[in-house]
């Protein structure tokens, strides 16, 4: 047999190749199931922690508890590594839908929202970072903050991932604080997170009225499902201040979740905590840092003594330019280094009107 | 490249590669399909190789070559699915007996030296190429391509004779 009678064999047979079409979608699908897989796997262990930030802390000084306490389930005996801790949370407007391929829209950061839990851990500290606040981006100039997160998500294709990193090397430029843990809260995962641990009730002082859904959200204290979370936590417009009110909303959204989970049965309850981070699972974006879960745990158990306090970073709006702000410079100065040094009780103490009514105190 | 346009361009010669290698397009598609999967996942890394194709091609040819009872090899053979897509002989009938023979032997070839006739017969690759395919020295090419021809000599010897 000659080399040529092969070629001819080969070439015969090229008609038994079957159509790609089909090949490839299968392809397409496989691998979209992978790529949510394996981030699911990762996320899983980040999102326990950044709860257990939130979270954990409470069950401990929650008096109905009954004996039960989170103390016993992290002996704070083993480890208890003291220092202050900085969780950054970054709330996005919307998310691409992962399972849309080529969709091109790019989240804003709507509200940055800096968790810092004193060295003592008497009680976590809301930190709202204002929207708009003029900031140096690292490779695009002085910008607003939320559109660091753009910026970041932008380099490639929408990646939560990466709007996070920037805008967390911004926040720890700006603030100079050390960040050490974070998460990306979309609206899905506020959404799914909310009604994961049976809603969350949300003080206001004044009536809110959704330019989106027209719902009104009146003054006291409300529970509310996911969909009632994210859209009020959507609304500015038509409010005092803004943008601003909407941090502070943001904070009075987060000390009701703080106390839901103090109360609610989803820490207790593994099969409720699995389920809840199941739900969250491939959507959510997490970073703890270099610190290993047991540790964050160990570290946050003690962090709440009393209800969290909300505070916004003082900003003034710019001169040149409306609509933006630039840090005030008169109080900037002595928050921030209060926030560095871990003495912001003291700065408190000495600024009591700028701590954001949160409501429901206990 | 992105891999939308690597698909694009070079989705179907692969998937013909894949057919001369298995010599059936179920299994042809079973391993273009798993290959195609580990691309995707991968393919920052596939697409900083100098040659992505030669890169990709080098993945199925190891795959094809390594395969193990087990792996793709038992999904496709238990599967079961009618042979729908195989073409019918439409030639003369000797054509079609010659066709099945040839084939014949060539399923019964180690797949290293199958690998080895295709890239060369049917990829018409200088044996340079070949050996950096399947990873190994050009002699080593050489030597399994003669080894596979007299193999398929002697088998056309037997029928002839």
């Amino acid at each position: 047999m000659t080399e040529d009678e092969l070629r001819a064999a080969f070439a015969r047979h090229e008609s038994l190749t079957p159509p790609v079409g089909p090949l490839r979608a299968a392809v397409d699908r496989i691998v979209v199931r992978r790529r949510r897989r394996r981030r699911r796997l990762r996320v899983g262990a980040a999102a326990l922690a950044v709860l257990g930030l939130l979270g954990i802390a409470v069950p401990r000084v929650v008096p109905s508890l009954g004996g039960h306490t989170a103390a016993a389930e992290f002996p704070a005996d083993r480890v208890a590594p003291r220092g202050v801790l900085n969780v950054l949370l970054v709330g996005v407007d919307g998310a691409p839908d992962s399972r849309v391929r080529g969709a091109d829209f790019v989240p804003r950061a709507d509200s940055v929202l800096l968790v810092h839990v004193p060295a003592d851990r008497s009680r976590l500290y809301l930190v709202s970072l204002p929207r708009d606040l003029m900031v140096a981006i690292p490779g695009h100039g002085t910008q607003k903050l939320n559109s660091s997160f753009q910026l970041g998500a932008t380099a490639s294709r929408p990646d939560l991932r990466r709007g996070y990193d920037l805008t967390r090397r911004v926040v720890a430029d700006t603030t100079g604080v050390r960040i050490d843990a974070g998460a990306v809260l979309t609206y899905p995962v506020l959404r799914r997170l909310t009604d994961g641990v049976g809603g969350v009730e949300v003080c206001l002082p004044e009536q809110v009225r959704s330019v989106h859904t027209r719902r009104v959200f009146p003054a006291g204290c409300q529970r509310l499902d996911g969909t009632g979370s994210v859209d009020l936590l959507r609304q500015r417009y038509g409010m005092t201040w803004g943008a601003q009110d909407r941090d502070r909303n943001a904070q009075r959204y987060a000390a009701g979740l703080v106390r839901q989970l103090g109360s609610g049965d989803t820490l207790r309850n593994p099969v409720a905590l699995s389920r809840l981070l199941v739900a969250l699972g491939p959507d959510l974006v997490a970073d703890t840092g270099e610190a290993s879960l047991p540790e964050l745990l160990t570290r946050t158990v003690q962090a709440s003594r009393a209800a969290p306090v909300g505070l916004v970073l003082p900003t003034v709006e710019a001169p040149e330019r409306p609509g933006s702000t630039v840090l005030d410079e008169r109080a900037a100065p002595a928050f921030l280094s209060a926030l560095r040094q871990d003495r912001l009780a003291g700065w408190v103490a000495a600024n009591p009107d700028r701590v954001t009514a949160l409501g429901a105190q206990r | 490249m992105t891999y939308e346009e690597f698909a694009d361009s070079r989705l179907t010669a692969l998937l013909r590669y894949a057919v001369m290698l298995t010599g059936d397009p179920h299994q042809a598609q079973d391993l273009v399909q798993d290959t195609m999967v580990r691309v995707q996942l991968n393919w920052r890394r596939v697409a900083r190789a100098e040659s992505p194709e030669r890169y990709v091609r080098r993945m199925l040819t190891n795959q094809y070559v390594d395969w193990r009872r087990g792996s793709w090899m038992r999904r496709v053979l238990l599967r079961g699915e009618p042979e729908e897509s195989a073409p019918q002989a439409t030639d003369h009938a000797q054509d079609a007996v010659e066709r099945d023979q040839v084939w014949s032997w060539l399923a019964r070839l180690p797949r290293r030296q199958r690998a080895s006739l295709v890239l060369r017969y049917y990829e018409d690759l200088p044996d340079a190429e070949i050996a950096e395919i399947l990873g190994c020295a050009v002699g080593t090419v050489r030597s399994s391509i003669s080894r596979a021809l007299a193999t398929l000599r002697a088998e056309h010897v037997e029928v002839c004779s």
